[in-house]
């Protein structure tokens, strides 16, 4: 019972995930983003050693495919796995094990893999694939948010007992550093989407701020006072 | 303005970062913590090569004394960051740089490193402290919970114009596998130290079915029952 878009940057080349679940605080499990090396993430059932085992493999340089039919190989449960492989060129392979639950299965697109189970059916990921697709002129992250929000909006997950809320999110974004250039998180609410959402949208402005505070220290001005002058303008837009 | 500890257990030899700031989403700034490896963590303003670079260095087999004396080579700033390093049989090392701002410093103390900025005083790094020596005989996450607990109750963040809220959080706790254990965030709150308590405690409840759920997942029950009975449970009733 999740749903997820991973993906390339087709302008950037930067890789990231959004991603939505019932499950609480799933950006512990999204752990395979590296800048440089590829995108990948399993789900489901999760095997919580696939997302290491396949970035060192695209490290070394097997192709998407391939890390994938080891995944599987490597995996006495890999029924029970869905799993989405993505290079630094762009290369997308996805599977669905045949165990996971409810109805479940992806949509391997131009560099994305959308991708969820136990979910309201195919038209969630169908939404996803096409809010990414539309939503091409957007910076990345915001690509990545519009998916998971158009999953929730097509139904989003559900249970034996009907429609599960999401209680947790997360969008992550790497581009050439070897630390994430975004990594929001939801851990615990009721309607984590919506929550990410507005953490999105009160983070997005601090982050030039935190960037150039980290390298021009001796410019920074306090914290305190940027949140302050970042309230009076909003509250000047608002008028 | 930020205060962390970095501790050890050392029943089991887990390393885990405690930390809680002024800045939002900060949890998605704390990739250095590695499994078998170590900890470093970078703030005040950071550096974010730092920690992967520190990591690296750590694997390599350096002490983190000689790591600290690399770091501070290779950054012309670095009197304006924070920085604090545990290797994984516990050796610390600490920088508080002269031009971090606020009171500002770092106190060690057995197996762990308390190190905070823009403080109310040093009474904060003596709360982190005793918050991780209360209870010694607990998990490595709950002993970082209190920790930060501790120095929220000793003052937290603030100056002579006044404190400043917790506006993000975030507990990290590895072992020996490649991915986190706990890794638990509140990325945008009012008072984040307090749901941060409310996700962990939260989690810690699916831990078992969750980790459970992904070596066994022919007998796993799905989580909206699993959620159910945790619910029954909890309010004394049979499931």
């Amino acid at each position: 019972m999740t749903f997820t878009l991973l993906a390339r940057c087709p302008k950037s080349g930067q890789i990231g995930i959004g991603i939505a679940t019932y499950s609480i605080c799933v950006g512990l499990y999204c752990n395979g983003l590296r800048g440089n090396v590829g995108a990948t993430m399993s789900q489901a059932f999760v095997n919580q050693g696939n997302n290491a085992l396949a970035l060192r493999l695209l490290e070394q340089g097997l192709a998407p495919a391939r890390v994938l039919d080891e995944l599987i190989a490597n995996d006495p449960d890999s029924a029970y796995r869905q799993i989405a492989v993505i290079d630094r060129r762009g290369e997308a392979v996805a599977v669905s094990g045949a165990k996971t639950r409810g109805w479940s299965g992806h949509r391997i697109g131009a560099g994305y893999v959308a991708m969820g189970n136990v979910l309201a059916g195919p038209k969630v990921v169908e939404a996803m694939a096409e809010a990414y697709e539309a939503a091409a002129d957007l910076a990345f992250e915001r690509r990545l948010l519009a998916a998971i929000e158009a999953g929730r909006d097509a139904g989003g997950q559900a249970g034996n007992e009907g429609p599960l809320a999401e209680r947790s999110a997360a969008v992550v974004v790497c581009g050439h550093h070897d630390h994430a250039e975004l990594d929001l998180r939801v851990d615990l609410h009721d309607k984590a989407v919506d929550a990410l959402r507005s953490a999105f949208e009160e983070y997005e402005p601090y982050r030039d701020y935190y960037r150039e505070r980290g390298r021009n220290p001796r410019q920074a001005i306090p914290q305190y006072q940027f949140a302050e002058n970042l309230r009076r303008r909003r509250r000047e837009a608002a008028q | 303005m930020t205060y962390s500890i970095i501790g050890r257990c050392a029943r089991t030899g887990r390393l885990g970062l405690g930390i809680t700031t002024f800045s939002l989403a900060v949890g998605g700034r704390c990739e250095g913590v590695a499994a078998n490896v170590g900890i470093c963590k970078t703030q005040a303003f950071p550096n974010r090569t730092n920690d992967p670079l520190a990591i690296g260095l750590l694997a390599q087999g350096h002490l983190p004394v000689r790591v600290m004396a690399m770091l501070a080579a290779n950054d012309s700033e670095h009197d304006y960051r924070q920085i604090a390093i545990m290797d994984r049989e516990g050796r610390i090392a600490a920088h508080t740089g002269s031009g971090t701002r606020g009171w500002s410093g770092h106190r060690i103390d057995g197996d762990c490193v308390a190190f905070g900025n823009g403080l109310v005083g040093p009474q904060v790094l003596a709360g982190l402290i005793a918050g991780f020596s209360a209870r010694p005989d607990e998990a490595l996450e709950h002993r970082l919970m209190r920790a930060l607990e501790g120095g929220r109750d000793a003052g937290g963040q603030g100056d002579a114009t006044g404190h400043r809220p917790e506006r993000s959080a975030a507990i990290k706790v590895v072992d020996r596998v490649d991915y986190p254990e706990i890794d638990v965030r509140v990325d945008v709150h009012a008072t984040a130290v307090e749901e941060l308590r409310r996700v962990l405690e939260e989690f810690k409840a699916y831990e078992e079915f969750y980790r459970q759920r992904g070596r066994d997942p022919a007998r796993a029950i799905p989580q909206d029952l699993f959620a159910k009975q945790l619910e029954a449970r909890r309010a004394g009733r049979p499931s």
